[in-house]
């Protein structure tokens, strides 16, 4: 237990708005020290393995060396992505909430790595609570010293703006949020469509700009990682992992919520010791990981670490660190049914694959699981499991996809049940 | 308790002609309350430890059934059929049926279910009537005040402002339908005063004005072609969305062949009912055999504020025998045209047009002080004194009450001549769901009316106002509901409020042994067993 909420959500950081008591914790620290050397920060981020946490597992300093060598057009910008809406994850919510300032900083700590002078912060409009408290923390980083220090380390103003995201799920994928924010910044109104790939946002992103979009747990976690250097943070993590990261723990637990622990915890501890174990004491029948757009973990899983590394040897993924917890008794079926619904709802359409693939997915396990499928429905849904993958501009449908391979995988005989 | 005199002397000391002293002055009701009514008893409350009221008094066999274990599983939605409606009501009575049509007259796709048959409620019980203040001289502020009075000031204004103001016009719906009442000689509306009131203020139609609004209402439903009615489908969990904080459908479960159903809706109505037959406290009840407080324990586990949960109606005048008859009704409209309570000694002992609450203590301390009638079977009761009433307005109970007279006439009893033994019947439950006066309650995509709901009574209810409630609230639920926004995004239905209240249950280190709702009561062949142990 004492390896919980030590970084992020330590008692101390979670001060809300309120930043005098965050610097009294320390804050701003980070930001003083980097302004003296801003060309040690891709090195530093790069020794401390920091990872995209909003589901990627992408080495940070990757997409920042590439920003940073790209030169400005006339801006750059960084897109601060909190347009949490995956069923299952309420981690980035939280942060917002009572830890505002740290994300802040750790976006002018990204920006001075970059040398980026615009930063947008994307947020769900639907997390009202969250974009309250963002919104009080920025106005007192306005004029204030703080924000004038990084202004002069880049040798150009650096302006600070938020931007309530679509309430799209699709609005969360990268080049979506730049095609959105793009839209408001010039009042035209745009969907968020994903857009192709290459170019990658790097170098043509927002308004033509070399773009940096990072998940608001990742730059939550730079101001510490700064001020306390890579290693401290690289020994955080248990086996694989490095630092800590917040799991959302949700389901048929005792004790739903957000957990901060090492990276690489097991999901044994994280469910019977920090989650109090199931719900009356039933056994266990599956974990959805990382919202459902990735695969399932089942009781065989138990004492595998949690870690990018770790879980992708198992052909899983750790995706936004979300646990959905699923007790026997639970039909997977219907389960599947639903996330798939949510998905073909999600789809912005433009991609024809992904467009008529997730309805029909929908559409077939809608009817195995109220009884009226047949042996052809099944195999259907298999053709279209090897078919869709890779077929839209962005991961949406290959997320489905995964997520009823891998229910098959482990659960075929519950779809079989349920034929006619 | 005391034991008084058997019916048969009783009944050979009984003198429709006897002189009567005045009645003994009422010197504190509050201590009358607190001695002898029924919510008073020592052991029968106690305070509920999980839920939105947590910390709040409650009556003991209700709390068990509050903090109990849902019926049903994730598992068991697995293969579930789901059918798509805009509004489903839960409850086949008065408030479901104007619920419905309200709904219904809107636009809205409505689904009615109910456990056992449209029709099959409270509503065909009620006997006095309906109040509104349409008498000259009467206005709706002083049948506010009348029912916040006898409320013991615990009802919210608020809703009984909405309920009096709504009074005049039920009453021009209502006949709209089709529902008869009773006239004066010169074709007006004929009211009566009851007890609690300042005014003549009750609309019947004989002494079953209940019956013949149901058979309006039922017709009414029956005919819409917006109204789907699936009866024997009690409801027996409600469906919420991923975070359980807002109501999305229901589980049916069939009583005919066990199958559940899933009902997606994008607004719920509970129109349940009340509780009698939880038969609290050891008393015979009134109510008819579904109510059993299911809407209470789904509106509770999905996180909707309860209120008044301590604060029943027993009914003064329940029937003590014949035996089978234990419990059944004898309509206040009787009091109301002058009949008397007296003890054993044929002694007035209160005011009969006191308020129910005062009425039913008052007839408990003469039982419990030996001035009672015991029945061979165990009963004990008072006179209620209809042969006096015969002789001073002869014919009058033929002409207005023929429902009570057909009762009696089957059991060899003819209130004509002999007096009829009652005791207080568990009748009516005062509180429920917590409501604002569109009737929704603290859940977003929940409302309630009609009995279930609370609030609007305080702590004690006056006649005629519960069949007043159940259409005035129940249509405003069913406008509300109608109206309400469709959700963005797909629809996800989950068990996510069970899990939270098995979470709370488990660590307030509450038993999961209990299951709720009851559906139906534990000493009914199809009760005991309902698809779970």
């Amino acid at each position: 237990m004492e390896a919980l909420n030590i970084n992020l959500l330590h008692p101390q950081q979670r001060v809300g708005e309120n930043m005098s008591r965050w610097q009294q914790a320390g804050g701003g620290t980070a930001l003083r020290i980097a302004t003296k050397d801003t060309a040690a920060l891709v090195p530093t981020i790069k020794d401390a393995d920091l990872r995209g946490l909003g589901g990627s597992g992408f080495p940070v300093w990757r997409k920042w060396e590439a920003v940073a060598k790209e030169a400005a057009n006339p801006d750059k910008y960084l897109v601060c992505n909190g347009n949490e809406d995956e069923p299952g994850t309420f981690k980035d919510r939280l942060l917002l909430e009572e830890t505002p300032h740290q994300i802040i900083e750790g976006a002018l700590l990204a920006a001075l790595a970059c040398g980026i002078n615009r930063i947008v912060f994307y947020i769900n409009p639907d997390l009202t609570r969250s974009l309250a408290a963002l919104k009080g923390a920025l106005a007192q980083w306005q004029d204030g010293e703080l924000l004038q220090l990084a202004s002069n380390a880049l040798g150009k103003p650096v302006k600070m703006e938020l931007v309530p995201g679509s309430t799209h799920y699709i609005g969360g994928e990268e080049t979506a949020a730049m095609e959105w924010i793009e839209g408001r910044l010039s009042a035209e109104g745009k969907f968020p469509f994903p857009r192709g790939k290459p170019p990658y946002p790097a170098q043509c992103g927002i308004y033509g700009c070399p773009t940096l979009i990072n998940n608001i747990e990742t730059l939550a976690h730079v101001p510490a990682i700064v001020r306390n250097g890579a290693e401290w943070f690289r020994d955080l993590g248990i086996g694989q992992g490095a630092g800590t990261k917040l799991y959302s723990l949700s389901g048929d637990v005792l004790h739903p919520g957000v957990y901060e622990l090492p990276m690489g915890t097991t999901l044994r501890d994280l469910i019977y010791v920090h989650g109090g174990g199931l719900l009356s004491g039933k056994p266990l029948k599956a974990v959805f990981t990382g919202g459902p757009s990735n695969t399932l973990l089942t009781p065989d899983d138990l004492d595998v670490n949690m870690d990018f590394e770790s879980l992708r040897e198992r052909g899983g993924s750790l995706g936004t660190g979300a646990m959905i917890v699923v007790s026997e008794g639970t039909g997977m079926v219907k389960r599947v049914a639903e996330y798939a619904r949510f998905f073909a709802h999600s789809s912005c359409g433009q991609c024809p694959p992904c467009k008529t693939g997730t309805a029909t997915i929908s559409r077939l396990l809608d009817r195995i699981d109220t009884g009226r499928g047949t042996a052809a429905d099944l195999a259907t849904l298999e053709t279209l499991c090897r078919m869709l993958p890779g077929s839209g501009r962005c991961h949406l449908v290959n997320g489905v996809v995964h997520l009823l391979d891998s229910s098959f995988q482990h659960f075929r005989h519950e779809y079989q049940q349920a034929l006619k | 308790m005391k034991r008084g005199l058997s019916l048969q002397a009783a009944l050979a000391a009984y003198r429709p002609d006897a002189e009567l002293a005045p009645v003994p002055e009422l010197d504190d009701p509050d201590t009358l309350l607190n001695s002898y009514h029924p919510d008073h008893l020592r052991g029968s409350m106690t305070k509920l430890t999980i839920g939105p009221n947590a910390g709040a008094d409650c009556q003991r066999e209700l709390a068990d059934l509050l903090q109990a274990e849902a019926f049903i599983d994730e598992a068991d939605l697995a293969g579930a059929q789901v059918t798509d409606t805009d509004v489903l009501v839960v409850g086949g009575g008065g408030a479901g049926c104007a619920a419905a049509l309200a709904a219904a007259e809107r636009g809205a796709r409505v689904l009615l279910v109910t456990k056992l048959r449209l029709g099959d409620s409270n509503t065909v019980m009620a006997e006095g009537g309906i109040q509104a203040a349409i008498e000259p001289g009467d206005t709706a502020q002083q049948h506010m005040q009348d029912t916040l009075r006898a409320g013991h000031h615990a009802g919210d204004p608020a809703l009984v402002a909405a309920m009096v103001g709504d009074g005049p016009e039920v009453i021009r719906w209502l006949i709209h339908q089709g529902m008869q009442f009773d006239q004066t000689a010169s074709g007006d509306l004929h009211t009566r005063r009851a007890g609690g009131m300042t005014a003549p203020r009750i609309v019947h139609c004989r002494d079953y004005t209940g019956l013949e609004m149901m058979r309006v209402l039922r017709e009414a439903v029956k005919q819409h072609r917006g109204i789907e009615v699936w009866d024997q489908s009690p409801v027996v969990e409600l469906l919420s969305n991923e975070r359980g904080q807002k109501c999305v459908g229901a589980v049916l479960g069939s009583l005919t062949d066990g199958s559940m159903r899933i009902v997606r809706t994008r607004s719920v109505i509970l129109a349940t009912g009340g509780l009698g037959r939880l038969h609290l406290n050891g008393f015979p009840t009134s109510n008819h055999i579904g109510a059993t407080g299911d809407g209470l324990v789904l509106a509770y586990r999905m996180g909707a504020r309860l209120c008044e949960l301590d604060s029943f109606q027993y009914h003064p005048t329940g029937l003590v025998h014949p035996p089978h008859l234990y419990g059944k009704l004898v309509t206040e409209g009787v009091r109301a045209a002058g009949a008397l309570l007296l003890n054993a000694h044929g002694q007035r002992f209160v005011d009969e047009l006191q308020p129910r609450d005062i009425v039913s203590a008052a007839i408990i301390r003469e039982c419990r002080e030996g001035r009672g009638i015991h029945t061979d079977t165990g009963g004990v009761g008072v006179w209620l004194d209809t042969p006096r009433l015969e002789r001073s307005q002869p014919g009058m109970l033929q002409q207005q009450f023929p429902k009570l007279l057909a009762r009696t006439h089957h059991v060899g009893i003819d209130p004509r001549l002999e007096p009829i033994l009652v005791h207080p019947t568990l009748h009516y439950q005062n509180g429920g769901v917590v409501i604002d006066v569109n009737g929704a309650t603290s859940v977003p995509g929940l409302y309630a009316a009609g009995e279930v709901a609370g609030g609007i009574h305080g702590r004690n209810r006056i006649m005629g106002n519960a069949l007043l409630d159940i259409i005035g609230f129940g249509r405003r639920a069913g406008i509300a509901a109608a109206a309400a926004e469709h959700d963005r995004g797909p629809k996800k239905i989950t068990l996510e409020h069970v899990n939270r209240a098995r979470r709370d249950l488990t660590l307030a280190g509450l038993p999961l042994t209990q299951r709720a709702p009851r559906i139906l009561p534990a000493y009914t062949a199809a009760g005991k067993d309902i698809w779970k142990p």
